[in-house]
């Protein structure tokens, strides 16, 4: 099988193009340059395409570097900025596979001939009522499903996963066996375009205009103080946000842009039992879940999942067993099946 | 080393000449005199760089001139302009860099670099047509007492057009006040042109010689004896004050030998490879969508660069690189990655088109047969990625 493996430079990616290699497919390597501002995050840096390419040449694969910088800006950077001016809590990861890596690149891999393309994510193709899914990987703590949530049948049935079956140790000793030179690679964290240094704030302090809010306690009823950027702040959020005068912990319960307000109140009061979805952004891997399905859903990237029952009208919505903190709009939920909670059945936006 | 049959990429670097390892291999191995030494092995080694300075001078052909060994074409620019800008600033208020948007890195981030460094050097960029090409208007308008000095390659090395460099030259030393200082890039025209006709006027020239089929990393200025530099490279003084640094006797060598065959064979080349480009050319117009850049006469025989409408380069090169033709999309970066020409940004190209640009460079050693067999790939890349048969 001509295989196109999708390499970051890093030590998932390296050992997914060695066990394809070993395994004796044509392998081709390739590194998608995405982001051409400052980046230390470890992923996709010059550096992080060297490592990608010293990998290549001791597996002996040859190795193309892929320029979507403009594609990237376009469909993941710029929705970002807006998203967040917007009041939406927006996951680029998300959108940079859904559009780029198993979009644009599958596209470009069928025209130059290749079979199949690969990556380093830590999940699973398994076969699974007939059909390849998308499942978790056995590693739970590195598990990278959640992220892939949108892709639908077409790309799966030309998705190869060679890591998704071991767990991150495994993964390294096996790089260290083969002496790939980023056997020891710390993982790349966060987002690829944000500098770990000077974090989200800044990156879009520069881009938009972040403005403050003030904090109303619903319990007390007044304004107790001040957020500095509204548009950083998500439903459910207790970070920032001082305890209460009873000295219990206050979270998020609404964030109002338009009106610079930011309401929080305690636990208790802000635990939701639905999610609304937006419509447009429903997305299933293969044929529509019936409505009224008993699902596993998951809203971040290692959250714990929960149990749910998907709602499919006009108006899609889940309805959770047991109440949770709420969700801000624009995050996604990935549907798993509720038999072994390991099959991604799609995946959708939660809405307003 | 990969089995590449059909080398379309001469622009890139030329094929190793022959009669250049010849001439570097006494140089490169056994005891090679260190030129400053005072004993015999020494002096064979200065004369050697000496014999191989009169052939550069002899090959660029201004009788003014000096001939300083650098470690090739980017070291020249910046040698230049580095070197100028930073004498120019010790005596001036403000030192403008006079250049086209279309220069190669070397000259361009040369110049931005030292425009951010220091508060009173600007860079100032000429107006260019859709070919392009430098006006002459915006040279006058350009010039003036704050003008440290102009630089304008002689031939494109993405699209292989020529700039009116005599123009330049002259236009210089006439619009600035106590006479300005041209400098020209003549790395792409080397292979090709006369340079001592279109250079008369210039009063620096920068050449490397493995554009010219000689080795890597080794190139010269060429300029005015009485141009005052500020050396990037102090040390101990060696050429005469200009680049500190024992001087590489085999790169010298490899330089001279390479000018001596493109001397040599300039006429006959030019003539055989503008008839391979026509034939080429001819044939590539078939294939829908193709446009060629630049289709007048006034550039280098061997340069085609065309756009594949809808297509991207990337893809394009991947299917050529599959079928054994080297080629290149005229500009990336240092990752290795395609980027977006800045030559045909400046060329006020629509971004679009600028995706789907290829750059095929021939030379001497390019045959018929490697056209004929580039023509029938390429029609066939191109059918196989719009997923037509």
């Amino acid at each position: 099988m001509r295989v196109l493996v999708a390499m970051s430079g890093g030590v998932d990616s390296s050992v997914a193009a060695a066990l394809l290699k070993e395994s004796g497919h044509d392998v081709v390597g390739a590194t998608l340059k995405l982001w051409g501002g400052a980046s230390d995050s470890g992923c996709c840096s010059v550096s992080d395409v060297d490592d990608a390419r010293r990998v290549a040449h001791s597996l002996d694969i040859d190795h193309h570097i892929f320029n979507y910088t403009s594609e990237f800006e376009a469909a993941v950077v710029k929705p970002f900025v807006d998203d967040h001016a917007a009041g939406l809590t927006p996951n680029p990861c998300i959108e940079c596979n859904r559009v780029i890596k198993f979009d644009l690149l599958f596209e470009r891999a069928e025209r130059l001939g290749f079979d199949a393309v690969a990556t380093g994510h830590h999940a699973l193709v398994e076969l699974w009522n007939g059909r390849p899914t998308l499942t978790r990987s056995v590693d739970p703590l590195k598990d990278q499903s959640y992220v892939l949530g949108y892709i639908q049948g077409p790309i799966l049935q030309r998705l190869v996963l060679p890591i998704g079956g071991m767990n991150k140790e495994e993964v390294r000793e096996h790089a260290e066996r083969l002496d790939l030179r980023t056997w020891n690679k710390p993982d790349s964290q966060d987002v690829c375009f944000i500098e770990a240094s000077r974090g989200r704030e800044a990156f879009l302090g520069q881009r938009i205009e972040l403005t403050s809010a003030e904090v109303f306690d619903r319990v007390t009823q007044e304004v107790v103080g001040r957020v500095p950027a509204a548009q950083l702040v998500t439903l459910g959020q207790r970070r920032g946000i001082a305890p209460g005068f009873d000295g219990e912990r206050r979270f998020v319960a609404s964030v109002d842009l338009e009106n610079r307000r930011v309401e929080v109140d305690r636990i208790e009061a802000i635990m939701v039992s639905a999610l609304a979805l937006r419509p447009d952004s429903l997305t299933f891997a293969y044929d529509e879940i019936p409505n009224g399905t008993r699902v596993m859903v998951q809203w971040s990237a290692h959250g714990r999942p929960v149990s749910a029952t998907l709602e499919t009208s006009d108006a899609p919505h889940l309805i959770l067993d047991e109440p949770a903190r709420p969700v801000s709009a624009g995050q996604s939920v990935v549907f798993y099946d509720a038999e072994t909670g390991r099959h991604v059945l799609g995946a959708a936006q939660v809405g307003r | 080393m990969s089995e590449q049959k059909f080398y379309f990429d001469h622009g890139a670097s030329a094929p190793r000449l022959d009669e250049v390892a010849e001439a570097m291999a006494p140089w490169q191995h056994g005891v090679v005199g260190n030129p400053s030494g005072m004993h015999s092995a020494s002096r064979d080694a200065r004369r050697a760089i000496e014999d191989a300075r009169d052939i550069v001078a002899n090959f660029v052909g201004q009788p003014s001139h000096e001939v300083i060994f650098t470690g090739g074409g980017t070291e020249s620019c910046h040698l230049a302009i580095s070197g100028v800008v930073r004498e120019h600033r010790k005596h001036h208020e403000i030192s403008d860099i006079v250049i086209s948007p279309t220069e190669h890195h070397a000259v361009l981030n040369t110049a931005l670099a030292l425009a951010d460094e220091f508060d009173d050097v600007r860079v100032r960029f000429l107006d260019v047509d859709d070919l392009g090409i430098i006006t002459t208007e915006s040279l006058w308008e350009n010039l003036g007492p704050s003008t440290a000095i102009v630089s304008v390659m002689t031939v494109n090395n993405e699209t292989g057009v020529y700039q009116p460099v005599p123009v330049v030259g002259t236009v210089t030393a006439a619009g600035v006040p106590d006479g300005g200082i041209s400098h020209t890039d003549a790395v792409a025209a080397a292979p090709w042109l006369y340079l001592p006709a279109l250079t008369e006027s210039i009063d620096m020239i920068s050449i490397a010689a493995h554009k010219l089929g000689g080795p890597v990393n080794s190139g010269a200025l060429v300029l005015r004896r009485d141009i005052k530099l500020d050396p990037v490279s102090v040390g101990g003084g060696q050429e005469r004050g200009h680049r500190g640094g024992t001087v590489d006797v085999a790169a010298a060598v490899g330089l001279a030998a390479a000018c001596r065959v493109v001397d040599r064979e300039r006429m006959e080349v030019n003539e055989r490879v503008t008839a391979l480009r026509t034939r080429l050319e001819a044939a590539l117009r078939y294939v829908p969508g193709v446009a060629i850049t630049a289709t007048e006469e006034t550039r280098v025989p061997g340069c085609t660069h065309l756009t594949v409408e809808g297509l991207a380069s990337e893809e394009l090169l991947f299917l050529l690189d599959n079928a054994g033709i080297a080629a290149s999309a005229g500009a990336s970066c240092s990752s290795g990655a395609s980027v977006m020409s800045h030559v045909l940004e400046a060329m006020k190209m629509p971004e679009d088109k600028a995706r789907g640009a290829l750059r095929f460079t021939m030379g001497r050693e390019t045959t018929k047969e490697d056209v004929d067999q580039l023509i029938a790939v390429f029609a066939d890349v191109v059918y196989r990625l719009r997923g037509e048969k």
